[in-house]
């Protein structure tokens, strides 16, 4: 089989957990995002050997190579926040840039300090 | 037609920005900056309004969720690692979120921003599908949370390698959970730098911290983000 329809055959594979996740939240409420219950189904029936890695690894692989793709759509809504442009935008950036160390120094100094690599 | 139409054009522009961006890696040609960039102009001049590109989105927009569940599939592959783990991936990275959460409500509220940005800025340490469900849980702005977790990434790959430095943090272990915590998918194209260990912790926990941020987007985050 070619490549681009055996990504096609697993892409639509995929698609069977996110309506399995949409028929799940219409029989039980379940706070999560469909997406997450979706995760879990594909992450529990790959670990219980109910599908096999093979079948959705090449099709699974393109969605994540392709991620940025499927968000600019949702990008192109900045054009609504001109507020962004501005100051309001500036002080975003700072925010992210002291509050971005901080997650990295604090992240690396626990593992660093309580994590034990067995490597 | 329109589906058709904006779908075409929105790959074109997105494999030019990624083939400008192998050339010449430099901000400008990230994907998610010149792709729009040049779609915003496209769709002014051809005299498009933006609710008939976003209609003629559905199909590329759709495809998030697949590919948000495709993050399964790592997470599969690297499950003898993540059962070695578990603890030290979920312990670090539930500090980390809450780390992230804090210091970002903190240093907002602290710089006077608006309470739109404030709470857009909140998931803007995880990676963008999931950072828009927390978003629309939160009542901030997708599209808003989107531009801040890719500077998110930007930054947080940048920065890294000299805080690593100045702190003496030298293990993969360290190093990979600290990227994939902090800067997400962009941290984790960086962990390549450090070897294949850092790559399977970083791809953890930016996994991690999603699917956690999203717990706390549903438990606790609504309270904070009713006090603002």
């Amino acid at each position: 089989m070619k490549k681009a329809s055996r990504i096609i055959l697993q892409v639509a594979l995929i698609h069977v957990f996110l309506y399995a996740a949409i028929g799940i939240e219409l029989i039980i409420p379940v706070p999560l995002p469909t997406t997450i219950i979706g995760l879990f189904l594909l992450f529990f029936s790959l670990l219980f050997g109910w599908i096999k890695l093979e079948w959705v690894e090449e099709g699974g692989r393109w969605l994540l190579a392709e991620l940025l793709l499927f968000f600019i759509p949702s990008a192109v809504g900045i054009i609504d926040y001109e507020e962004v442009f501005g100051l309001q935008g500036l002080g975003a950036i700072v925010v992210i840039l002291l509050s971005t160390a901080v997650v990295l120094a604090t992240m690396g100094l626990i593992v660093e300090r309580f994590g034990v690599s067995e490597s | 037609m329109m589906i058709v139409f904006v779908t075409v054009l929105t790959y074109v522009l997105y494999r030019l920005a990624k083939w400008l961006g192998n050339k010449y890696p430099i901000l400008l040609f990230h994907p998610l900056i010149f792709t729009p960039g040049l779609i915003i102009l496209v769709v002014y001049l051809s005299g498009m309004s933006f609710q008939e590109y976003q209609e003629g989105s559905v199909f590329l927009t759709h495809l998030l969720g697949p590919a948000t569940i495709s993050f399964a599939i790592p997470v599969y592959k690297h499950r003898a690692f993540l059962k070695k783990y578990f603890l030290l991936i979920v312990t670090s990275v539930l500090i980390g979120s809450v780390v992230a959460i804090l210091s970002t409500l903190g240093f907002a509220l602290l710089f006077g921003l608006e309470d739109m940005m404030v709470i857009s800025l909140l998931p803007r340490s995880i990676t963008t599908p999931l950072a828009i469900e927390v978003a629309n849980e939160i009542g901030g702005v997708p599209a808003l949370a989107i531009v801040f977790v890719i500077i998110t990434g930007i930054l947080g790959a940048l920065m890294a390698p000299s805080i690593f430095k100045w702190l003496n943090i030298k293990s993969q272990m360290a190093k990979g959970l600290a990227l994939g915590m902090s800067a997400h998918a962009v941290g984790t194209n960086r962990a390549f730098e450090y070897g294949e260990e850092a790559v399977t912790f970083s791809t953890l926990a930016m996994i991690f911290a999603g699917v956690i941020t999203i717990l706390l987007s549903l438990t606790v985050l609504p309270f904070i983000v009713a006090v603002i």
